[in-house]
């Protein structure tokens, strides 16, 4: 038996609650990262295979998400600092050990690209909207850019396709790294992550789609996705299983702790098991609105950051 | 440095000690003192010590820091540089210790072995004030060092040597 009393310092006030320093923003960041790479990555995919006709949300409608959710992204990011004048020592050098420089870097790129893609199509998703606007005739060097990125659109896709793999791994390498939190420090988060970030990706293509060709599609990716993810969180129950006592500790938390319910009632059971037996059900031929697995989709992988998150805070190795 | 569990009574000065001489806001500190009681009744047994930033030679929060802000300066310190942290919070969240904490001002702050005192050869504030003389301050690369033959004649341990920190703050049992 061993107990711990904290005589000074710990127990002033502000020390403990500060330790736990990541909260909404980082989990909320952690999911529009994830969600944006995953569309970015099917657009681009789609785009290079020369299937933009016939799967035309994958690659058009839904290129209005990314740019949109990587800006929120990015700003729950910038909430968050404390230093905030400081920011730009971000982009004075390029730490290869951090992953939140890789992150960085990434999104330095990945945003102003994901825009890029947006605007290339903007004359064509909204004709309604540039009718009224005007803003290519008006703007003679917009229409110059717009046609600048038209032709170079497939080197757009080209980079996009490793750029938001490297972003959506990050989101969960970014945790990984740490090795004081018992329940993060573990190699899978970061395929796992990837994974989650393409199937809500993939989840938001089936809720713009208008084909039923197109949602049958996505159905069967999103499909497939979730069963790697169920597979992934398998295995990284197993990893805390078979790990370190701090390990142990940190899986009581997920199986049979505090944050129990939401993972397997909100995360593995509503937000994958459901949602897949739902696409499955509707892949046979029964008539499913694809709203409520895609929205379920969607609604889980939120959740599932915000439990990894919070929870993950909550290990650690001393006391 | 080296810390006598056996010796420390947990008077906390060395707290009062850093938090005066290194100006730390108040409801923060660099270092502290736990109080652990191991065993079980009747046969307990009580160990005080002192704990801060155990200046790590693999040390988790250097290498987490997007910005090169947190790095190891010569001799094996670990220092933040101010104006070149973000407040990202990558290093706090790293530290298997909890050694770090985020300052009013924005930036994250910690132990720095009073870095300022050592330039002038003098101890750190810590160790210069405790009242029990628990607390020693040396060169660790020096075999002849008081804190080298302290660790070759005494019992010791380090905290949480899972983490795989390689943790420079010793603790004589």
């Amino acid at each position: 038996m061993q107990e711990e009393l904290f005589t000074s310092g710990r127990n002033i006030p502000h020390i403990d609650p500060f330790l736990q320093i990541w909260h909404w923003p980082i989990s909320l960041y952690l999911f529009l990262g994830g969600i944006a790479a995953g569309i970015l990555f099917f657009a681009a995919v789609f785009y290079v295979l020369g299937k933009e006709k016939e799967y035309p949300a994958a690659v058009k409608f839904a290129s209005i998400i990314p740019p949109i959710a990587l800006s929120l992204g990015l700003m729950a990011l910038l909430y968050d600092l404390t230093h905030k004048l400081y920011t730009w020592q971000l982009y004075t050098t390029f730490r290869i050990q951090s992953p939140m420089s890789w992150g960085a870097w990434v999104l330095m790129v990945v945003t102003p690209l994901s825009f890029m893609w947006l605007f290339s199509y903007y004359a064509e998703i909204y004709p309604k909207t540039e009718e009224k606007l005007q803003l290519l005739k008006k703007f003679k060097f917009l229409a110059t850019f717009e046609q600048f990125i038209k032709t170079n659109r497939i080197y757009i896709a080209y980079a996009l396709i490793p750029l938001t793999l490297v972003l959506g791994v990050y989101t969960g390498i970014l945790l990984s790294a740490f090795n004081a939190r018992p329940l993060w420090n573990n190699a899978i988060l970061g395929p796992l992550f990837l994974t989650s970030g393409l199937s809500t990706g993939a989840a938001a293509i089936i809720l713009m789609a208008k084909t039923k060709k197109e949602k049958h599609l996505f159905g069967k990716i999103d499909l497939a996705l979730i069963i790697i993810e169920l597979a992934l969180i398998v295995h990284m129950i197993m990893g805390y299983y078979a790990g370190s006592q701090v390990q142990l500790e940190a899986m009581q938390l997920l199986v049979g702790g505090d944050f129990t319910l939401m993972f397997f009632g909100f995360v593995v059971i509503l937000g994958l098991i459901v949602p897949a037996t739902l696409e499955l059900i509707e892949l046979i031929g029964y008539k499913v609105p694809v709203i409520v697995p895609a929205m379920l989709v969607i609604v889980g992988g939120l959740i599932f950051r915000f439990v990894m998150v919070e929870a993950g805070q909550l290990t650690r190795f001393l006391y | 440095m080296v810390i006598d569990t056996l010796k420390c009574v947990g008077c906390s000065d060395c707290v009062v000690a850093c938090q005066t001489e290194n100006d730390v806001p108040i409801g923060f500190c660099r270092d502290w003192i736990t109080e652990t009681v191991n065993g079980s009744y009747p046969n307990l047994d009580l160990e005080l010590k002192s704990e801060r930033c155990n200046h790590c030679d693999n040390a988790p929060c250097v290498r987490c820091c997007p910005t090169g802000a947190s790095h190891i300066a010569e001799g094996g310190i670990v220092m933040v540089t101010a104006n070149e942290c973000i407040g990202c919070g990558a290093c706090i969240e790293s530290c298997p210790y909890d050694a770090r904490y985020q300052h009013p001002d924005g930036h994250v702050d910690k132990c720095t072995f009073c870095h300022h005192r050592l330039e002038k050869g003098q101890l750190p504030a810590c160790v210069s004030v405790c009242p029990t003389k628990c607390m020693y301050f040396g060169d660790l690369d020096n075999p002849n060092s008081e804190v080298s033959q302290l660790l070759k004649n005494r019992k010791h341990k380090t905290l949480a040597p899972e983490a795989g920190t390689n943790p420079h703050v010793f603790y004589l049992i």
